[in-house]
C-alpha cells in the first residue's frame, strides 16, 4: 500500500465515523478539561490509525480499551464516558454504543451465590456498549475477606480478558482511592489500558460553566452578580465537599430560587421580561458562604 | 427424527451468526430473551427448564449468546431453544421461539394406540427419551 | 307503502308536539330521523351507510328513511310513540356526504342508542341493522360500510373463545404465520383416503388442514367416518414430527343438535379444533362458541356465502362489517382475504379487515375503509385467515402484506405438488420459515424474495420444483371492494 492510498483512507475513516463531529460536541459541551479533551483524542487517533492498520494487515494485537477515569466529583467523568461510548460505537469498537452505569450495590449481593448472577446479569446488559463503574474501589473490601466484591471483581476480569469485542469497562473514582484499588488488584491495573485524569475546575472554568447553565435556562446574571458569584466560587471551591460542576448547578438553583422569592416580594410593581431573566446580586449574597461565621463543616454539599 | 417445533426447525440448522441476527432482531423489538432446555420434548411438554431468569433490558445479542455457550456446554445432549418474550398490552405471550441446539441421534415419539369401546381409539404421543430416567436420556 | 315525494305541510321544526303525531303521514326527516346537530354519545352504536337514492329523493330524507326503518319508524306516524321515550330511541342521521367520484351515492352516518339493543346478541343487533331496511323502495341500493360499537355494548360479548395468543400457546406455535391447506377434491373421497392426504400434509409439515366448507356428510363419505380418519391421521403426524397438529373438522349440520353432537365427537377424539360455516346463521355461531368456550376448543369460521352481499359495492355489507361482527359473536379463525391470491381482495381494504381481527383498537383510517375509531376494549383477537390462489412462491408478498398472525392456507399449492403431497408441504414450510429468517435479518424480502426463495430452494428440492411449477402463477385482476378515499399525490 503507497502512502497516498494511506492518506486517502484517513479521510475516508474520517468522514465515514464522523468521529471528528462528536469530538467538537465534547469540546463545546464541556468547559475547559483541556488534558481529558486531549487524551481522549489521542486514544481516538489511536483507534483509528489501529483500524486503517488492521485494513493493512499491520497489528499490534487486539487494542486494549478498558480505562480508568479519575478525578473528584462533578468534573464530567460521567459526560465523558458517554462521549466515549459514542466514539468507540462509531469507530466501530463496540457495537450498540450505550452506557450502563452501575456502583456496587448493582453488581455485589448479599448472601453466597447472589453476587455472580448479579454481576453477570449487569455484564449483559453492558454488552454491546461501556460498563461504568462509579467508584469502583468499593467493590474492594480487604478489611472483610468474606466479601463478596471479590467474586465480582474476579467475573469481570475475566469477561474484561476474553470479551473485549463485546463490551468497554470503564472504572472511575477518586484518584487516590482508585490508586489504591490498582495497587491492591494488580489484574485489573493490567487490563486498563488508558488512564484519564480529570482535574477540579479553575475558577473561570466554573464562570464559564455557570455562564453555560444559565444560558441554557435563560437566565444571566447582572454585573454585580458576576462579582459576587465569582466571589462566591472563589469562597466555595476551599470549602469541603466542593463537587465542580454539580456545585456551581445547585448554587444556581438556590439563587434562582431566591430570585423568585425576590420578584414575588414586589408585589404591586410590574415586572419586565429582563426582571424574569436577571440574577441580582443579593441572590447570590444571601448564600451562607458568605456568613464568615457559619460552621462551614455543616455546609451541605453544594450550599 | 428431527424435531420440528420452533420457529426455524424445517432450514438447516442455524449457524452462531444466524441466530445472534434472530436475537438482535428479538432485541430491537424489545422483547425479552430467555433459554430454555429439556430431555422430553413432547409436544405438550410446555414447561422445559429455564436456563437462568429471562433477560431483561439487553442491547446486544452476545448477553444471550454467553448464556447460549454455557447452556450448551452444561447440556450437549437436551433439546436447547432461545424465546423472545412480548410484554406488551393484548400479548404478554412469546414472540418468537427457536431451537438452538439438539441431541443426536433424536429418538423421537411413539403413538400408542389404546383401544376402547366401539372401536373407538385413544391416541397418546409418548417420548421415547421419557422410557429412561430423567439424566440418562440420551446417552 | 310510503311515498316520499308528496307535498307536506310547511311547518317548521319548531311545530308543536301535537302536530307531530297528528295521523297521517310524515317525512321521516320531519319525524326527527335527521338532526344534523346532534352528536352522537359515546355509548352509541354508530352505522354508515353507503345510500343510491331513487331519482329525485333527497339524500337526507333517504338517510333518515335508513334510520327511521332500521330503529322505530313505520311508514306513517302512530299515536302510540307516545307512550314512549321516543326521542331517544328514533335513530339519527347526523351526516350525508357525497361518496368521492360518485354522482348519485352518499355516506350517511346514523347514531343508535344503546338501549335498542339486546346485550350480546348479533341476530338482535341485524335484525335491526339490516332488517327490513336493505328493501326499502326509496333506494335503488344500500350498502352497510362500517359500524362502531361502544365498549359498553362491547362487553356483553364473549368474543373468540381463544384468541391468537392463547392459540399460539397451545399450539406451541411462535413468530411465523400457521400454515394450513384445505383436503381437496372438495367432494368424493372417502374416510380413509380423506385421512390420506391430512396425514400427508400434516407430516410434510403443515400445522393445519381443514374441511372444506361444503364437506358435512354425504354419501361418500359420513362425518364420523371422516372424523375418524382425520384424528388417526393428525395424532400419526404429530408423533411423527413432535408437534401439536389440527384439523379444521366441519360440525356444519342441519340443526343445532346435529352441530353439537359433531363437536362432541370431535372433542372426544382429541381435536384441537372445530369448523363451521357462515351459513349456519349468527345464533348458531353465538351457540357454538360458547360451546367451544366451554370445551377449550378453536373455532374455525368459514365465510361461505359471503360474497353474496359483501362483493358489490352498491349494495350489501362490506366484509369489515362481517369481520366486526364476528369478533363480536366468537370466533377464532376467519377468512379474510389473502390479496395476491385468486379471490377478491384490494391491499388496503384487507389491510382494514385484518386490523379489525387483530388490532386491540383501530384508529379511523378512510384509506383502509376504516370510518370509525372502535375500541375492542381487551377482546380477544381473530387470526385470519388467507386462502384461495396462494403457493410458495408468494410468500415475501404475503408475509409483507399480512404480517405473522394469519394462517396462509395453500390447498392446490400442497396437494397439486409434483412430488406429492408431503413435498408440497414441505416445499411451503420451508419457503415460510426461510422468509421469516430473512426479514429478521432486516433484508428486503419484498424485493429481494425471489432470491430468498431461489436460494432455500438449492438445498430443498421440493421447495425448487414448487418454484418451477407455480413461479409465475398471478391472479391479477381489478379489485371491485375498493377503498373510496384514496391518498392524493402531493405535488412534486
Amino acid at each position: 500500500m503507497t502512502d497516498t492510498a494511506a492518506e486517502l483512507d484517513l479521510d475516508g475513516a474520517l468522514a465515514e465515523t464522523r468521529v471528528e463531529e462528536l469530538l467538537t460536541t465534547l469540546d463545546t459541551e464541556l468547559v475547559g478539561l483541556v488534558p481529558v479533551k486531549t487524551r481522549i483524542r489521542e486514544i481516538a487517533a489511536l483507534l483509528l490509525i489501529e483500524k486503517l492498520r488492521a485494513q493493512a494487515a499491520l497489528s499490534a494485537g487486539p487494542p486494549s480499551l478498558h480505562m480508568s477515569f479519575t478525578g473528584n466529583p462533578g468534573t464530567g467523568k460521567t459526560t465523558v464516558a458517554l462521549r466515549m461510548a459514542e466514539i468507540l460505537h462509531r469507530l466501530g469498537y463496540v457495537r450498540k454504543g450505550h452506557l450502563v452505569a452501575v456502583t456496587r450495590d448493582d453488581l455485589v449481593g448479599q448472601y453466597i451465590g447472589h453476587t455472580a448472577p448479579k454481576t453477570k446479569e449487569v455484564l449483559k446488559r453492558a454488552m454491546g456498549g461501556v460498563l461504568f463503574i462509579d467508584e469502583a474501589y468499593f467493590l474492594y473490601r480487604p478489611e472483610n475477606e468474606r466479601d463478596y466484591g471479590q467474586e465480582a471483581i474476579e467475573i469481570l476480569l475475566q469477561v474484561m480478558e476474553n470479551q473485549r469485542d463485546d463490551l468497554v469497562v470503564i472504572l472511575a473514582g477518586y484518584k487516590d482511592r482508585m490508586g489504591r484499588f490498582f495497587a491492591s488488584n494488580p489484574g485489573m491495573s493490567s487490563r486498563i489500558a488508558h488512564h484519564v485524569d480529570f482535574p477540579d475546575y479553575a475558577p473561570e472554568e466554573l464562570e464559564a460553566i455557570a455562564g453555560l447553565m444559565l444560558g441554557s435556562m435563560q437566565y444571566r446574571l447582572s454585573a454585580d452578580a458576576e462579582r459576587a458569584f465569582a466571589d462566591y466560587i472563589a469562597r466555595r471551591r476551599s470549602q469541603p465537599n466542593f463537587a465542580n460542576a454539580r456545585s456551581i448547578r445547585n448554587a444556581l438553583d438556590r439563587a434562582r430560587l431566591r430570585q423568585a422569592n425576590r420578584l414575588v416580594a414586589r408585589r404591586g410593581s410590574t415586572l419586565s421580561r429582563d426582571d424574569l431573566m436577571t440574577i441580582e446580586a443579593d441572590d447570590i449574597l444571601i448564600s451562607r458562604v458568605f456568613n464568615e461565621d457559619a460552621d462551614e463543616a455543616r455546609a451541605p454539599v453544594g450550599s | 427424527m428431527r424435531l420440528t417445533q420452533g420457529t426455524f426447525s424445517f432450514l438447516p440448522d442455524l449457524t452462531d451468526d444466524q441466530i445472534r441476527a434472530q436475537i438482535e432482531y428479538c432485541l430491537e423489538q424489545g422483547w425479552a430473551m430467555s433459554i430454555e432446555y429439556t430431555d422430553d420434548p413432547h409436544p405438550r411438554n410446555t414447561y422445559w427448564e429455564m436456563h437462568g431468569n429471562p433477560m431483561f433490558d439487553l442491547h446486544d445479542a452476545a448477553g444471550v449468546m454467553v448464556e447460549l455457550v454455557d447452556a450448551r456446554a452444561t447440556f450437549p445432549r437436551h433439546y436447547i431453544k432461545v424465546n423472545a418474550f412480548d410484554s406488551t398490552k393484548g400479548i404478554e405471550s412469546l414472540r418468537l421461539s427457536f431451537i438452538v441446539h439438539r441431541p443426536d441421534p433424536e429418538p423421537g415419539f411413539t403413538l400408542e394406540r389404546h383401544e376402547v369401546e366401539g372401536r373407538h381409539i385413544r391416541y397418546t404421543v409418548r417420548s421415547y427419551a421419557t422410557d429412561r430416567p430423567q439424566g440418562e436420556r440420551y446417552p | 307503502m310510503v311515498s316520499i315525494s308528496l307535498p307536506w305541510r310547511m311547518e317548521s321544526q319548531h311545530e308543536r308536539t301535537a302536530d307531530r303525531y297528528r295521523a297521517g303521514v310524515l317525512k321521516y326527516a320531519q319525524m326527527g330521523y335527521w338532526d344534523p346537530d346532534y352528536e352522537p354519545k359515546e355509548t352509541d352504536i354508530l352505522a354508515l351507510f353507503r345510500i343510491t337514492p331513487q331519482d329525485g329523493v333527497d339524500p337526507q330524507e333517504a338517510a333518515a328513511a335508513v334510520a327511521g326503518e332500521s330503529s322505530t319508524a313505520t311508514w306513517t306516524v302512530v299515536w302510540t310513540d307516545r307512550l314512549t321515550a321516543a326521542d331517544v330511541y328514533r335513530a339519527k342521521a347526523y351526516k350525508v356526504e357525497p361518496v368521492p367520484n360518485s354522482t348519485e351515492q352518499y355516506f350517511a352516518s346514523i347514531a343508535y342508542d344503546i338501549d335498542l339493543f339486546e346485550p350480546g346478541s348479533i341476530a338482535n343487533l341485524t335484525a335491526s341493522i339490516i332488517g327490513n331496511v336493505f328493501g326499502f323502495k326509496p333506494l335503488k341500493a344500500l350498502r352497510l360500510e362500517d359500524m362502531r360499537f361502544p365498549v359498553a355494548y362491547v362487553k356483553t360479548f364473549d368474543g373468540p373463545p381463544t384468541g391468537i395468543v392463547v392459540e399460539r400457546e397451545r399450539l406451541d406455535k411462535f413468530g411465523r404465520p400457521l400454515l394450513g391447506a384445505t383436503t381437496k377434491p372438495k367432494l368424493g373421497l372417502s374416510g380413509r383416503n380423506y385421512g390420506r392426504v391430512v396425514y400427508e400434509a400434516l407430516k410434510g409439515g403443515l400445522d393445519f388442514t381443514k374441511d372444506d366448507e361444503n364437506i358435512n356428510s354425504q354419501p361418500f363419505m359420513h362425518w364420523r367416518d371422516r372424523f375418524g380418519f382425520v384424528m388417526e391421521a393428525v395424532n400419526r403426524a404429530s408423533a411423527a414430527s413432535g408437534e401439536v397438529k389440527g384439523h379444521y373438522l366441519n360440525v356444519t349440520g342441519a340443526t343445532m343438535e346435529d352441530v353439537y353432537e359433531r363437536a362432541e365427537f370431535a372433542k372426544e377424539l382429541g381435536s384441537v379444533v372445530v369448523m363451521i360455516d357462515l351459513v349456519i346463521g349468527y345464533t348458531a355461531i353465538q351457540s357454538i362458541s360458547k360451546w367451544a368456550r366451554r370445551n377449550d376448543m378453536l373455532l374455525h369460521l368459514h365465510r361461505a356465502g359471503a360474497s353474496t352481499y359483501t362483493r358489490q359495492k352498491n349494495h350489501g355489507i362490506s366484509f369489515r362489517v362481517i369481520a366486526k361482527w364476528m369478533r363480536l359473536a366468537g370466533v377464532d379463525h376467519i377468512h379474510a382475504g389473502t390479496v395476491v391470491g385468486k379471490l377478491e381482495g384490494d391491499p388496503n381494504t384487507i389491510r382494514g379487515f385484518y386490523n379489525i381481527l387483530r388490532e386491540p383498537y383501530n384508529p379511523a383510517d378512510l384509506e383502509l375503509g376504516l370510518h370509525f375509531d372502535q375500541d375492542w376494549a381487551g377482546m380477544r383477537k381473530v387470526m385470519p385467515v388467507a386462502s384461495g390462489g396462494i403457493h410458495a412462491g408468494q410468500m415475501h408478498q404475503l408475509l409483507t402484506y399480512l404480517g405473522d398472525d394469519v394462517v396462509l392456507q395453500f390447498g392446490g399449492g400442497t396437494i397439486g405438488h409434483p412430488m406429492g403431497i408431503q413435498a408440497g408441504a414441505i416445499a411451503n414450510r420451508v419457503a415460510l420459515e426461510a422468509m421469516v429468517l430473512a426479514r429478521n435479518e432486516g433484508r428486503d424480502i419484498w424485493n429481494e424474495g425471489p432470491d430468498i426463495l431461489a436460494a432455500a430452494a438449492r438445498t430443498c428440492q421440493p421447495l425448487m420444483a414448487a418454484l418451477d411449477t407455480w413461479g409465475e402463477v398471478t391472479f391479477d385482476y381489478t379489485s371491485t371492494d375498493t377503498p373510496d378515499y384514496v391518498p392524493t399525490p402531493t405535488p412534486a
